[in-house]
């Protein structure tokens, strides 16, 4: 006991500065320190959207008049309904965010899950998962969701309640998450394979580690920083995706994403009738949230990978 | 991204032929059972009119000429691949009778239009932007140019677009923010008919450009300071050449391949990526014709645009593979 008491201090010393260095080192970055701070924000405004600006206004209880613009009494205007533009985007926060970072999360387990397979099987494991990996990388997953949402959207019905979310939602998470993951499968594989040639795997498998364990403890922990610098493209990838899909029609207009409240004003002809706060606003929204991603994970893969410059 | 590094066995012309051909067969066998999945026995839905009338031996019969009663694999997907490989897509629900072919071929040439003009403007803007910008790294330009890269980059072209329509249709009235011509405007000549289309012409293409002109200079930047680092270029300039030589003898050409790859595969994303643009200015092309698919439920029509997208990336991505390998001869 009392020998192994400084060996697990001294680790967790290392630990602890191992991690402050990680954090000086990434939030040196200006952009990763504005996409932070830019998503502390949004993720405050999906968190609580009740207590920032009441419940949802919908066309039955909406006070304003239509299509007003900004004024003191509605920071952002109202639409073609009276609905305050400011209630709808923070509560399109919430849609917005919970779809990108949902999916995003499928599309990574799913991705690390092949790949890593891929990588440590090798062989017709390997090259039976590398083909299927090969189409959801070439067709991409916006023109995979296109065709595959309205048809699940016909099977399952939209009507209902999951968790206080709209059936409609799960679809395009599904959808998304389902369709996204190549990219990481592929980076997760690559990185796979010179994994496993090294030391400490060789050794967890003579030791006799089952290979579901090598893969837990002692492959994915190596993959963690990869995952993670490409993960936050991903997000911005599913927020992308999520946008234009709703901006199609795809959306639930009951629980308004900001793609849906895009879509919204693109048929209530705001852009015609000159009404740039109400499409204005979540678009801004989506090009800042999906800006702050992209920040991010060149600063992570900066930060983890200094031989490898920031993408741009 | 794709191309590079194959593995053992090399890169062979066979080998990504053998792959296209397998994933455009998926996208043929998923466009399938997708639209298999649907509620509803089609044969009901096609005597759906005449409802009260039809017996069990009708909708029977009915179900055996249309080869419903086979199996569903191999049976069907075997008839479906092969009429499909025929150039056959069925026929549109909304536009009654009218072949699904036929309409795709009758709306292409506009989305052909916009989307080709936006690529051949954010090529030349892109890359020459880009190629400077990774030269001149860390100068006033590079900032400003990957900054603003950035930005479009993240931002959905559909949105440009109507950020667009709002200031120079409505707001200033310079040009038009809808459709793809004014009826009347070519009555009287030819010129008047063709700077009326170019007019309409402006917004949505630059809508699409601004946003590949993002994705031209990140990956054009990276390219060029990848070389700009390189052995060669220090030997370059030991050799005593100047900046200019360096530039057009050594770094440009080394730089260029990646933006070939991607120029190469963004063709056979030209048509996806305007979708959304031509659903805000009501292009008639391809884009507006899914919208209408998706609205309608037409879903012989969205299989057919499906079909189209599917088969337009994979041979871009067969002929980037191709090209990597001629331009690379490490890959050889």
């Amino acid at each position: 006991m009392t020998e192994t008491l400084p060996a697990t201090d001294n680790r967790r010393r290392i630990r602890v500065r191992a991690i402050k260095s990680f954090l000086s080192q990434f939030l040196g970055h200006g952009g990763a320190r504005l996409g932070v701070f830019a998503l502390i924000l949004f993720m405050a405004m999906a968190a609580m959207p009740n207590l920032l600006v009441g419940p949802l206004q919908t066309a039955m209880n909406a006070t304003g008049d239509f299509l007003v613009s900004p004024s003191q009494v509605n920071l952002l205007g109202t639409d073609e309904a009276g609905r305050d533009v400011l209630n709808l985007i923070v509560h399109g926060a919430r849609t917005s965010l919970v779809i990108a970072l949902v999916s995003t999360l499928i599309s990574l387990v799913v991705g690390t899950a092949v790949g890593m397979a891929a990588g440590y099987y090798g062989r017709w494991v390997d090259s039976w998962l590398m083909r299927m990996t090969d189409f959801f990388f070439v067709i991409p997953s916006f023109v995979l969701a296109l065709v595959i949402t309205p048809v699940v959207l016909e099977t399952i019905g939209r009507s209902g309640n999951i968790l206080g979310f709209r059936p409609s939602l799960f679809v395009i998470i599904l959808v998304i998450g389902l369709t996204s993951w190549a990219f990481v499968a592929r980076i997760v594989r690559s990185q796979t394979l010179t994994l496993r040639e090294r030391q400490f795997v060789e050794r967890a498998r003579v030791l006799g580690t089952s290979n579901l364990k090598v893969m837990l403890r002692h492959l994915l922990p190596n993959l963690v920083p990869q995952i993670a610098a490409n993960g936050a493209l991903v997000v911005a990838n599913a927020i992308y995706t999520e946008t234009a899909l709703s901006f199609l029609g795809l959306g639930d207009p009951l629980q308004p994403s900001w793609g849906t409240l895009l879509a919204l004003a693109q048929r209530a002809g705001a852009a015609s009738s000159g009404a740039w706060w109400y499409l204005g606003a979540p678009g801004l929204c989506v090009v800042i949230v999906s800006l702050s991603f992209v920040l991010i994970g060149n600063a992570l893969d900066d930060t983890f990978n200094p031989r490898r410059r920031a993408i741009p | 991204m794709s191309g590079g590094v194959r593995g053992p066995g090399g890169h062979h012309v066979g080998q990504v032929v053998f792959r296209a051909v397998i994933t455009l067969l998926m996208v043929g066998v998923l466009n399938f059972l997708l639209f298999r999945v649907i509620p509803g026995d089609p044969a009901a839905m096609l005597l759906a009119g005449a409802r009260s009338s039809v017996t069990t031996e009708q909708m029977q019969a009915q179900r055996q000429s249309w080869g419903l009663d086979k199996p569903l694999v191999p049976d069907q997907l075997v008839s479906y691949l092969s009429t499909t490989l025929q150039g056959d897509f069925g026929y549109s629900f909304k536009f009654r009778g009218k072949r699904v072919g036929e309409l795709i071929i009758e709306r292409l040439p506009e989305t052909l239009a916009l989307a080709g003009l936006a690529q051949i403007i954010a090529i030349i803007f892109g890359i020459f932007l880009g190629i400077y910008a990774g030269w001149r790294r860390g100068g006033v330009i590079d900032n400003l140019t990957t900054g603003t890269s950035l930005a479009l980059y993240s931002t959905p072209p559909f949105w440009l677009g109507m950020l667009l329509v709002v200031g120079f249709s409505t707001m200033l009235g310079w040009l038009p923010g809808y459709g793809s011509y004014s009826p009347g405007a070519g009555d009287g000549s030819f010129l008047a008919g063709l700077i009326d289309r170019l007019r309409h012409l402006i917004l949505p293409v630059l809508s699409v450009a601004l946003g590949l002109i993002g994705q031209y200079v990140v990956v054009a930047r990276a390219a060029m300071s990848d070389v700009v680092t390189e052995d060669y270029m220090v030997t370059a300039r030991a050799k005593g050449l100047t900046n200019g030589q360096m530039l057009r003898r050594h770094a440009f050409r080394n730089a260029l391949l990646p933006v070939v790859t991607l120029i190469t595969l963004n063709l056979g994303y030209v048509v996806a990526g305007a979708i959304t643009v031509e659903a805000v200015f009501a292009w008639p092309g391809i884009g507006s014709l899914t919208v209408e698919a998706l609205n309608a439920r037409d879903y012989p029509v969205l299989q057919g645009i499906f079909l189209l997208l599917g088969a337009s990336i994979v041979f871009a991505n067969l002929i980037a593979d191709l090209i990597y390998g001629l331009l690379d001869p490490r890959v050889r």
